[in-house]
């Protein structure tokens, strides 16, 4: 007799005993025990959608059992960019939904604002709340005295619901705090923003470049692979990153140059295409102008002059160059992701994007491939109020910023001044306004002036303790969000966020938290659609399919032809002269640069380390720390220190240290990683660490925070993006500053102008320390 | 017959454990132990001269497995595809066979007492599924099939790219776990990561630990059991004989 696997399922989980060791018994959550004859993982009903464990948002299969529990969750294999992967955040994403200290109910602050005292309400009286301040502060301060701070798609309702209320200042950190200014610089020079997924032909490439960029570290799934395959298939790789990464392992060539010095570097690789005559010359001659100007710009930035600025050897900036005009066109130079380190940001990205051209790679196969947008119409919806100007400065004071992204930090620096005019209220959606943001007390501090902080969130971050009001939103699992379209593919394709499991606890989708609050504002008819179904079906009609139709496999290609360049036909760029612009007049317009010029960034002080930061392939941003299976992995970060300089100090390899940067604020405790593979003037560590919310019982104190070290960052006056690689730390062991012998300390270049805000921490440098005349020791 | 093996390409290996996570949930290993782990060596060298690579490890299916000898119970045992599997019916959660496999490849579950370990996913290979591991693999870095059919890409990987094992003076047991990489990556990654001796359980060690507390048990419960008897009986009195 042959028992087929459902039947399997029945006969073992009805009876009482095995069922109740397959939902209940628990090792560390996971059920271990498993019932007699046990075979393994039933495939009972496979729900496709899209992950959110990281913003890649690659295709999934929910295996959900017949009583609606999701057990395991596995890559979609119809997913075009993934082919059926998923990483190690992606396999863990159901402990999302089932981690016990998830926000529960709707909650209002009865305490002082940090102190974590709330009340659970309904949501009828939540949102009643919520909509009375919002029309209050509307009627005496304006629309624009709304801040949204929404990250992703499942945001995208609500944000549709603010530009209907009327506020200008919607902001991401996606732009000022990541890709902004290498949109900005590849946008001025090829009158296209990158986008994500970033649109690299590793499938073709035959020489890939990093700067900076640590894919393995950093893992988004397709493009992973597409990393992975093109290393088989025999593709170079070059890796500038002061950091000996996962991907400077598998490097050809590893640069590991002084940290800051990308563009010298940059414009000595441009230096070498031009004056060894090996940049592609029909393409910029056809198609690029401004080409003798920056000739004479680089003349003298030789692989020696920059040689002296990166500390690397000039034969081998030379050489490198060399190597990448050998593959021209088919040269993948991966313009990088999180962009904003020193403040002069945007034209790092003007230099990469001016090398990409003079590879002649963008538009190329092996190179960079076009994108174009996907026919999913908006569902009609009446017209928004004009809004008042920006408070963010986007547009304005940093003239190139986006106004669809908006400047964090501006609006931000907007509450906390109260220029140029009032922010009363801050919606907080998906985002972590303290963790994401740099210099976290200001951010705090802006808080305080606010008549209304409300956090739409998951999990309990810590500026859940700061909100008067939380409201807790589905997970990615249990809802239904907005289309997702990705025209970044050589396939653009649509895919469908639909629920695997049903919400938990009191917690609603998105659009049901949008659609409700629309009600209470006098906004109906922005969301005039009859159901969510309705909705995504409209969308999907520009596609020509129904949602019922690509439910099962959970998306929709569309085919737009070949994504390079038909240059049979004339090609026009969207700058204004139509062509690439190796120099920018509309830079020059605003009083910048119309051509990358080096600045060097300010010098370590002695006794200090650069402090660098980066990601994990197990967490994503600050999000994932309290995830039961990636915690389980990876529970804190450690501080990468140089071997040598280790052995100087007398450092051990995973003992723990404090970190104190130049304005005397300190970390946590942190395990040091000894490594040869770390330049001796920089540390690094994986962000996203110390979460300060005691409601992360697994999260909560482990590691260190960057972003807590964070008090400076200096911003990119093009873009408004956060330099955030300008803060330097000492290393504290035992509550004494740990110094190398016989050098003097330079803090007296720093004033520290923070005391009086320093956080309470495990270990409290001792005041003698911290007085000026004990710095030299 | 078929001989199921794997191969793992470390230089497209990025050491993302996309593939630990999904054999944990796929098998519901408790946080602390693995089926499959991964590892990386560090920076080796001095700066800025350096190489490093990462690995990737789990059960080798040897050809000649030093942990089917010392199990007591009979419960670890070999298919003929070459699969090394665990009976947990039988398994006693005695450990000798953990000390026996020199790749450190199996664990005692803590909940279940018993044994667990990688079995390439048996169960999914009959549903017609690669293990898990491979499938979610982010780097198409591992590969799983026949070695004795000449159309596999595990064939193709070990008999013409050359995939290594992972062997030493320790061990060489003929594992079913290959390896591509540089030379000079397969060389680190065998002196940071391969095998150890295998620490074979003597007779006299499984008279100790087994048989002796076995037999005592057996004898003591039977004592008890009589005694048990003999009280009860007492306590109620002689019963009436029906006729």
């Amino acid at each position: 007799m042959s028992i087929s696997r459902r039947d399997f399922l029945k006969k073992t989980t009805l009876s009482a005993g095995a069922f109740t060791l397959l939902s209940g018994m628990k090792v560390h959550g996971m059920e271990a025990i498993h019932p007699k004859g046990w075979k393994g993982r039933q495939r009972v009903s496979e729900i496709a959608s899209i992950c959110e464990m990281c913003f890649w948002r690659c295709g999934i299969l929910g295996n959900v059992d017949k009583h609606g529990k999701l057990l395991k969750i596995d890559g979609n294999p119809e997913h075009p960019l993934t082919e059926g992967r998923l990483c190690a955040r992606g396999n863990a994403g159901h402990k999302l939904a089932y981690d016990p200290d998830r926000l529960k109910y709707p909650l209002m602050r009865v305490g002082k604002r940090g102190e974590g005292k709330f009340k659970r309400v309904s949501w009828d009286e939540a949102l009643d709340f919520f909509a009375k301040k919002l029309l209050e502060i509307r009627e005496k301060h304006g629309a624009e005295a709304v801040g949204f701070f929404p990250h992703g798609i499942q945001a995208r309702f609500f944000e549709h619901l603010m530009k209907g209320f009327g506020t200008p200042n919607i902001v991401e950190p996606a732009f000022a705090q990541c890709r902004g200014p290498r949109d900005v610089g590849y946008k001025l020079t090829f009158g296209n923003n990158v986008g994500s997924p970033e649109p690299l032909d590793f499938e073709n490439t035959k020489m890939m470049v990093f700067i900076g960029t640590h894919i393995g570290e950093n893992v988004f799934t397709g493009q992973n692979l597409q990393f992975a395959n093109a290393l088989e298939r025999g593709a170079k790789l070059i890796v500038v990153d002061p950091r000996f990464s996962i991907a400077a392992q598998k490097a050809d060539y590893w640069l590991p140059l002084k940290p800051g010095t990308d563009t010298a570097l940059l414009l000595a690789w441009i230096h070498v295409l031009i004056y060894e005559n090996l940049y592609d010359k029909e393409y910029i001659r056809k198609y690029a102008t401004g080409f003798n100007a920056l000739k004479k710009h680089v003349k003298s930035l030789t692989p020696e002059w920059a040689a002296k600025i990166t500390e690397l050897p000039a034969g081998l900036i030379r050489e490198t160059a060399r190597e990448m005009a050998g593959q021209i066109p088919a040269v993948g130079l991966h313009p990088g992701r999180h962009f904003t380190w020193y403040g002069n940001d945007s034209q790092r990205g003007r230099a990469m994007a001016i090398l990409t051209a003079l590879l002649g790679a963008y538009g190329r196969k092996g190179g960079i491939y076009l994108s174009s947008p996907i026919p999913a119409p908006k569902y009609p919806s009446p017209a928004n109020p004009k809004p008042a100007a920006r408070a963010d400065g986007a547009g304005t004071v940093y003239p190139f910023a986006s106004r669809g992204l908006g400047v964090t930090n501006g609006l931000v620096e907007a509450t906390h001044s109260g220029e140029p005019y009032p922010i009363k209220a801050w919606i907080v959606y998906s985002q972590n306004v303290l963790q994401s943001i740099p210099d976290p007390w200001k951010t705090k501090e802006a808080i305080e002036k606010l008549d209304l902080m409300v956090v739409v969130d998951v999990m309990p971050m810590e500026q859940y303790l700061y909100a008067d009001l939380v409201l807790p939103e589905a997970t990615y699992l249990e809802r239904y969000d907005d289309l997702y379209t990705v025209k970044n593919a050589k396939k653009p394709f649509a895919a469908i966020r639909q629920p695997v499991i049903d919400p938990l606890f009191e917690s609603k989708p998105g659009w049901w938290i949008a659609r409700e609050m629309a009600k209470r504002l006098g906004l109906e008819e922005h969301f005039g659609w009859e159901d969510i179904e309705e909705y995504l079906d409209y969308r999907l009609s520009g596609l020509g399919v129904t949602l019922k139709q690509i439910q099962a496999r959970g998306l929709v290609e569309y085919d737009k032809g070949t994504p390079y360049f038909d240059f049979s036909k004339p090609v026009r760029f969207k700058t204004p002269s139509g062509k690439i612009e190796l120099y920018s007049e509309e830079l020059k317009r605003y009083g910048f640069d119309p051509m990358p010029v080096y600045e060097a960034p300010d010098e370590v002080p002695k006794g200090y380390f650069r402090l660098l930061y980066g990601r994990s392939p197990l967490h994503s941003f600050a999000r994932t720390q309290n995830n039961e299976i990636l915690n389980g992995y990876q529970p804190e970060n450690d501080l990468w220190i140089n071997d040598k300089i280790a052995a100087e100090l007398g450092l051990i390899d995973g003992e723990y240290v404090n970190l104190e940067n130049q304005d005397g604020m300190l970390s946590n405790n942190i395990k040091l990683n000894v490594t040869p593979g770390i330049r001796p003037d920089a540390v690094f560590m994986v962000h996203g660490f110390d979460h300060k919310s005691p409601l992360l019982k697994r999260a909560y104190g482990k590691g260190a925070s960057d972003t807590y070290l964070m008090s400076r960052y200096k911003v990119d006056p093009i873009s408004g993006g956060t330099g955030m690689r300008v803060n330097f730390v000492r290393i504290i062991k035992d509550g004494q500053p740990v110094m190398i012998s016989g050098a003097v300390s330079a803090i007296g270049r720093f004033k520290s102008t923070r005391d009086a805000r320093r956080p309470v921490k495990k270990v409290v440098v001792p005041r003698a320390v911290q007085s000026e005349e004990d710095e030299g020791c | 017959m078929a001989r199921y093996a794997m191969v793992i390409d470390l230089r497209k290996c990025v050491g993302c454990d996309a593939c630990t996570v999904a054999c944990r949930t796929e098998w519901d290993v408790p946080i602390g132990h693995s089926r499959t782990w991964v590892k990386n060596t560090g920076a080796v060298g001095e700066f800025p001269n350096l190489i490093g690579s990462n690995f990737v490890a789990q059960c080798n299916h040897c050809d000649e497995p030093t942990c089917i000898a010392p199990c007591p119970t009979g419960a670890t045992f070999q298919l003929k595809n070459g699969i090394v599997k665990v009976d947990t019916d039988l398994c006693i959660g005695c450990g000798y066979c953990v000390e026996a496999c020199p790749y450190d490849a199996r664990y005692i579950n803590p909940l279940t007492k018993k044994v667990d370990k990688c079995d390439f996913c048996e169960a999914r290979l009959e549903e017609g599924l690669l293990p898990a591991c491979v499938t979610t693999c982010t780097g198409d870095a591992k590969f799983f099939g026949d070695l004795e059919d000449r159309n596999s890409i595990v064939y193709k990987k070990v008999y013409e790219e050359g995939a290594r094992r992972m062997e030493n003076d320790n061990a060489a047991l003929g594992p079913n776990v290959y390896y591509l990489g540089t030379e000079e990556q397969l060389q680190l990654v065998l002196e940071k990561f391969g095998p150890r001796k295998p620490r074979l359980a003597t007779a006299a060690q499984t008279w100790r630990d087994i048989i002796k507390p076995a037999v005592f048990t057996a004898v003591g419960a039977t004592f008890v059991g009589q005694a048990v008897a003999f009280f009860s009986q007492l306590s109620k009195g002689e019963e009436p004989i029906d006729d």
